[in-house]
């Protein structure tokens, strides 16, 4: 049973979460040497500009008055939705930019979980329950691949797949971006064709690493559960090992990869922000990049947020999922 | 006190402590699974040796022609600037494995502090120190790396500094949890009677019985430490001069590697990163075995 004050108390600790991750935001770029507002306009018009230009930027970034004056100009900005002004990418404002980027992004996060759970759960149901050689063979090459960082394994598909191997002078996959120039972004076959197409090698970079924890997670849950009681009981009565196989054991090992689902994503956001650059795939991890190497802090807090944000809530849900699921689960 | 109470006070103690832990390194010498993961651990600090002494390059000489692929002169060819990739991957792995275990050591100190603390001490301390550890798990690791990377300069020491920092929130858990559960054992409560105090306990009673689950997690928070610093660097955040493995990685990106087929380039500092997870999980995998006999094969 899900109490309402459960509810309440994981929105506050997400609500408190936001707070450090806004506060951390806003104090950063204030820790280090140099006015941002001068870096824009010295990196942007060269250094052609009056001081009212100046006033200007230094306004839209909160740098005006007392360091509590800017903060609560932050948190102003911050409820209005107002990720500033990018300084690279200016007068696109950060806001333009995530909005534009963060569904590719999304796209491959989500894709890939998706493929990842369901292989996962598969081939650990199946090696917890045979045992022998499938367990131990899924065990080994689970050590392997989640050794393998994701990027490196990204660089070498790229290598393989993109440039080396060749059918009738042409290429597997392609190298980078998310779709190819000569389609029409839109409903139409071609686009999603390429989309599709494009998206195929980070996805798969991104499965390999990620479906074998939750092989492994299901395989241990799945073992675990053999030595229940209610599975004694439920042979006893004479149940079909199909039966007991899917509702029994499936159905209850399911719960834990639930939880999993959420602690993975935390982790998944990197490796998808690394394959990301290397494949310059046109997501928020591939405009951080961007950001960093440019040194625009705007778009790189502004991106921060949004991703702790899309965790946060994630996170959130899949409490919330569980707490539904499990109706051994009491929280108060 | 009675003389026969002391005595099974010592003894209770003695059992829990030093004879255990000799009798475990017994063990693991035997155990077949710890055997692999040491040698291919103890192969990495032999090349890291091998590189700080004996390296045939320095690795920022430029004098042979750019992106050549493996010869006689340069066994693992060169990168984009004419350097000797072999010597980078030799003189990298020293830095990598230098990274890795400081980041493990630091963060492992806080995470045993602060578990141990919680779990022992419980009330508003464990309240507190959890509900830190509940806020520092759910931001997305990745991301805070780079954003306070990006605002911080960027050292070598930098690196370290920040991901020790952000490391040791799922070791405090694990510490904690099984703070609470020896807080209940005979000999904790044998100290307890003799006087001793919490802060004494924790040093003689609780850390000593938890060094198999802090050795494990010091594996893995290096094996952690060393992909997290490789990816920042990949990703341009911190020192990218430093010659390490995720600077290599950087640089192959960087100057288009992919675009000259400079596979040479690539697959060592790669490797050199997979056979680090491989060796962690197989010594880690080992003492987990053998810590609790009743799960797991073997």
């Amino acid at each position: 049973m899900v109490t309402l004050g459960y509810i309440i108390r994981r929105f506050i600790y997400m609500l408190i979460t936001l707070f450090v991750a806004i506060t951390l935001n806003f104090l950063l770029p204030r820790m280090v040497p140099g006015n941002p507002a001068l870096l824009i306009l010295i990196t942007k018009y060269a250094g052609n500009f009056n001081p009212n230009q100046l006033k200007l930027i230094e306004s839209e970034l909160n740098l005006k008055g007392t360091l509590w004056q800017q903060y609560i100009g932050y948190w102003n900005d911050i409820l209005h939705g107002n990720l500033g002004p990018s300084y690279y990418f200016y007068p696109e404002t950060v806001n333009q930019i995530i909005a534009s980027r963060l569904p590719w992004t999304l796209f491959l996060l989500g894709t890939a979980m998706l493929i990842s759970v369901v292989i996962g759960v598969i081939l650990g149901s199946y090696s917890g329950w045979k045992r022998g050689f499938a367990d131990n063979f899924l065990q080994a090459i689970s050590i392997g691949l989640t050794s393998l960082p994701y990027f490196w394994l990204a660089l070498i598909f790229q290598l393989v797949f993109a440039v080396m191997i060749t059918i009738n002078g042409r290429h597997l996959f392609p190298v980078a971006q998310a779709y190819s120039i000569t389609v029409s972004p839109g409903f139409n076959l071609p686009f999603i064709e390429s989309v599709l197409w494009h998206s195929a090698l980070p996805i798969i970079t991104l499965v390999i690493t990620t479906f074998p924890g939750f092989a492994l997670l299901m395989r241990n849950t799945v073992v675990t559960i053999l030595d229940e009681d209610y599975l004694l009981l439920a042979k006893a009565k004479g149940l079909s090992v199909k039966t007991i196989r899917k509702r029994y054991v499936n159905k209850n090992a399911m719960l834990p990869v639930t939880t999993s689902i959420a602690l993975a994503f935390a982790s998944i956001v990197g490796g998808a922000f690394l394959v990301e650059e290397v494949f310059s795939y046109p997501g928020i991890g591939y405009a951080l990049y961007t950001a960093v190497t440019v040194s625009d802090y705007p778009l790189i807090e502004g991106i921060f947020l949004i991703i702790t944000l899309t965790v946060i809530l994630a996170n959130f849900a899949v409490d919330l999922i569980y707490a539904y699921l499990d109706p051994r689960v009491v929280l108060k | 006190m009675s003389d026969r109470e002391e005595e099974v006070i010592k003894i209770l103690r003695s059992s829990s402590q030093f004879n255990r832990f000799k009798d475990f390194m017994k063990k693991l010498l035997h155990h077949r699974k710890a055997l692999t993961g040491l040698s291919i651990l103890f192969l990495l600090v032999l090349i890291a040796i091998i590189g700080y002494f004996a390296a045939p390059y320095n690795p920022f000489n430029t004098n042979a022609p750019p992106f050549q692929p493996p010869t006689r002169q340069h066994l693992l060819g060169t990168d984009y600037l004419g350097e000797d990739v072999l010597s980078w991957f030799l003189l990298g792995t020293g830095t990598s494995l230098f990274v890795g275990f400081s980041i493990a050591i630091i963060s492992a100190f806080i995470g045993v502090l602060v578990g141990v603390t919680a779990g022992y001490f419980g009330g508003q301390v464990d309240n507190v120190l959890m509900r830190i550890v509940d806020v520092l798990l759910v931001i997305p690791g990745f991301p805070l790396l780079v954003i306070l990377s990006a605002f911080l300069p960027p050292t070598l020491e930098t690196t370290i500094l920040v991901l020790s920092i952000l490391s040791w929130p799922f070791l405090s858990r694990v510490i904690r949890s099984q703070t609470l559960s020896l807080k209940q054992r005979q000999y904790v409560l044998a100290s307890k009677l003799s006087g001793l105090s919490g802060f004494q306990i924790i040093f003689r009673d609780i850390i000593p019985n938890l060094i198999p689950i802090i050795f494990i997690n010091v594996i893995f928070l290096a094996v952690g430490g060393v992909v997290a610093q490789a990816g920042l660097a990949f990703f341009g955040l911190g020192d990218l001069r430093s010659v390490n493995w995720g600077t290599m990685l950087y640089w192959f990106e960087a100057e288009d590697g992919i675009v000259y087929n400079a596979w040479w380039w690539l697959i060592p500092p790669g490797l050199g990163i997979v056979a680090l997870g491989i060796g962690a999980n197989f010594l880690g995998n080992a003492i987990y075995e053998l810590t609790q006999p009743s799960r797991g094969g073997q």
